[in-house]
């Protein structure tokens, strides 16, 4: 495999299991129509650990929720890792007992792993995430399919 | 009319947390309050579930520890279903909790808590980080941490059934034998996990207690509070993570009590204030007496360092002889009862991280030995009815706790827990106080140093806010707003520049 695509956040708060959800999204289109070494995972960490997860890929594509009140929930954005420095970023990206994910892709590389030099994150905005529950509100959900369709336009655009 | 100082801790979650610190007229602080945001439902979300769902599900509500999460669930199940695990069982969740804590507590030494020391605690933000830990001590070390990090991963995935979120607990059992090649790649692992704790305590001797300024940052007042300790031991009052009784030792280092974790409510009360969401628990037979230490306050910590102040020794060689180093450089005289007086400095909690450390690895490596370990039947079948259970391990970051209540089907009819930081909130809203009274004296604020002292402070407790909250972590970045008398803001430190 080559290709990661790790979809984060905890799909037992309500919006914030958009980066999950949409990557069971990606998983069942590519279940369909496959693209060669291409992997879904899901995973809920940040910082270090995200990091590791990252190692002996040419290429991670990372989906996350976002909260982020200057746009509606549901809005689906492409980011890179230049702009988590300028930003607030996205919910799962750090890990607030080890590092920011930039941090961390830094120590990584210090140390000689092998780490990919092409990182995307699409994040989706979100509305509610302090509510226990297993069901998106409706403008996150109506995102899904929206998020999922533009990280498998990705995948095709870049792998032909 | 008191003036108020704002520092606020902002996740990306509604409602954010708030360290509060209020000045008297004289312009000195009067107080400290920590907040942080509640989320929402989650009694209700288990409610009306079936309670072999909890291992799953509680392992969810936090990215950092969802293996102690898993633990305390499946003892709760344990409990819940009238089922003892086999000895066998025990010792395959034992080994694998080792494996967790050779992997969080090296994390936390080497980017969260050591870089105050490593890298200095006055050092630049931008420097204050796992990436300014390696280029300090040099990038064969960071290696070896990250090694460190991985193989213990890999245990946890081995034996917890997946990557992240284990899946293997089950009420009275673990849902996967070892077989006799895993167990020997375990075995060489926790060898290379002694060395490295070994290595590790050395560390903290050459950079830390050779170093006298820091050595006297240790030792300062400003990081000192004479509480309760809290912690599990083992029948012999010993140091364990798995499985035990509580102890509660006094200030002094007098045992206060010691309970079944399933009495949990006959010692522990939880206070709760007007202004935070958090409820704060305190011993029940010392009463509150608000954000005080001292014998006479029921404030307690739950953390590495209360876990070997509450302890008669480790249980393993080489942590006993790092335990008794620990106390004898801090100045602790042996008491009449055997036990060493408690240590008090809060900053030596990053020193009592590295013992236990040491203890985990060469408990893993016993474990690892054990001809019991092989045993294919850990999964008893379950035919009884449940009621009510209570689970209880030492998280890192302090004793967990979860209890569920079913009807006869084993649906879930009631559902609390106390995770490991809430233990230690009254506490760290004193640390912070103290730590915030050094650096502002009649109404002068240092703003220089403020923030990373004040982090410092509640650093060693390694707070799990999201987990309190039953949440998943992300960022914190501090926003410090103080205010004068007519709460105007008088000065703004951040720690993120965007904010």
């Amino acid at each position: 495999m080559t290709t990661r695509i790790i979809g984060l956040g905890n799909p037992l708060l309500t919006d914030d299991g958009v980066g999950v959800l949409t990557a069971r999204a990606v998983q069942e289109a590519l279940a369909a129509h496959p693209l060669p070494d291409v992997e879904v995972i899901e995973a809920s960490v940040g910082g270090l650990r995200l990091m590791e997860l990252m190692v002996g890929y040419r290429r991670v594509v990372l989906i996350d929720a976002w909260k982020d009140d200057s746009l509606p929930p549901g809005t689906v954005c492409r980011l890179n890792l230049s702009d988590l420095e300028r930003r607030r970023p996205p919910q799962h990206l750090a890990s607030a007992h080890d590092a920011t994910l930039p941090t961390a892709l830094a120590a990584g590389r210090r140390l000689g792993l092998d780490l990919p030099e092409d990182i995307v994150i699409f994040a989706v905005t979100v509305g509610n995430v302090i509510d226990f529950g297993e069901t998106l509100t409706p403008a996150v959900l109506a995102a899904v399919p929206q998020a999922a369709a533009a990280v498998l336009a990705e995948l095709r655009a870049r792998s032909s | 009319m008191m003036q108020r100082i704002t520092i606020d801790p902002i996740t990306r979650l509604e409602g954010h947390g708030k360290i509060e610190i209020f000045l008297d007229e004289q312009g000195n602080v009067a107080n400290a309050y920590f907040q942080i945001p509640e989320l929402r439902g989650f009694e209700q979300f288990c409610v009306g579930r079936p309670a072999e769902e909890m291992p799953n599900i509680t392992n969810r509500i936090c990215g950092v520890c969802p293996e102690a999460h898993h633990m305390a669930a499946t003892k709760a199940l344990d409990m819940l279903y009238h089922v003892e695990p086999s000895p066998a069982v025990k010792k395959l969740r034992e080994l694998f909790y080792m494996a967790f804590y050779c992997a969080d507590h090296t994390t936390h030494f080497y980017a969260l808590g050591g870089p105050d020391f490593v890298v200095g605690p006055d050092a630049p933000k931008a420097e204050r980080n796992i990436f300014g830990v390696i280029h300090k001590v040099g990038v064969e070390i960071g290696r070896q941490v990250i090694a460190m990090r991985m193989r213990n991963h890999h245990v946890i995935q081995l034996m917890g059934g997946r990557r992240v979120h284990p899946v293997a607990g089950l009420p009275g059992g673990w849902s996967r034998a070892l077989t006799d090649p895993e167990r020997a790649e375990i075995e060489a692992i926790a060898r290379q996990n002694v060395d490295f704790a070994l290595f590790s305590l050395q560390l903290f001797q050459d950079v830390v207690l050779s170093n006298p300024v820091y050595k006297e940052m240790i030792l300062s007042d400003a990081y000192m509070h004479r509480t309760y300790s809290m912690g599990m031991v083992d029948a012999q009052n010993r140091v364990n993570f798995y499985d035990g009784v509580i102890r509660v030792v006094d200030p002094n280092g007098n045992e206060w009590a010691k309970y079944h974790p399933r009495d949990y409510a006959q010692h522990i009360a939880e206070r709760v204030e007007p202004w935070s969401y958090l409820k704060f628990p305190y011993l029940k037979q010392v009463g509150w007496k608000g954000f005080v230490d001292g014998p006479d306050s029921g404030i307690y910590c739950a953390t590495p360092l209360s876990r070997l102040n509450v302890s008669d020794r480790m249980a393993t060689p080489r942590a006993q002889e790092a335990f008794e180093a620990f106390y004898e450089t801090l100045g602790s005289k042996r008491l009449p009862n055997g036990r060493y007086q408690p240590v008090h400095y809060r900053l030596a909690t990053h020193w009592a991280r590295l013992i236990e450390l040491l203890f985990a690895a060469e408990r893993m490596l016993e474990l690892a030995m054990d001809p019991d370990i092989l045993d294919p039947d850990v999964r008893p079948v379950v035919n009884t009815v449940p009621d009510e259970g209570i689970g209880c391990v030492e998280a890192p970051r302090g004793t967990l706790t979860h209890h569920y209540r079913t009807d006869a089907r084993g649906i879930l009819t009631k559902v609390n827990l106390i995770v490991g930081t809430t233990n230690n909130y009254a506490a760290m809203a004193m640390s912070i106080k103290k730590a915030a009274q050094a650096l502002i004296r009649n109404g002068v604020v240092i703003t220089d140093g403020l923030l990373n002292r004040i982090e410092m402070a509640f650093r060693n407790y390694d707070p799990c806010m999201s987990c309190a909250t039953h949440a998943l972590p992300g960022q914190m970045p501090l926003v410090v707003t103080v205010r004068d008398a007519e709460g105007r803001v008088v000065a703004h430190i951040s720690r993120n520049e965007d904010v």
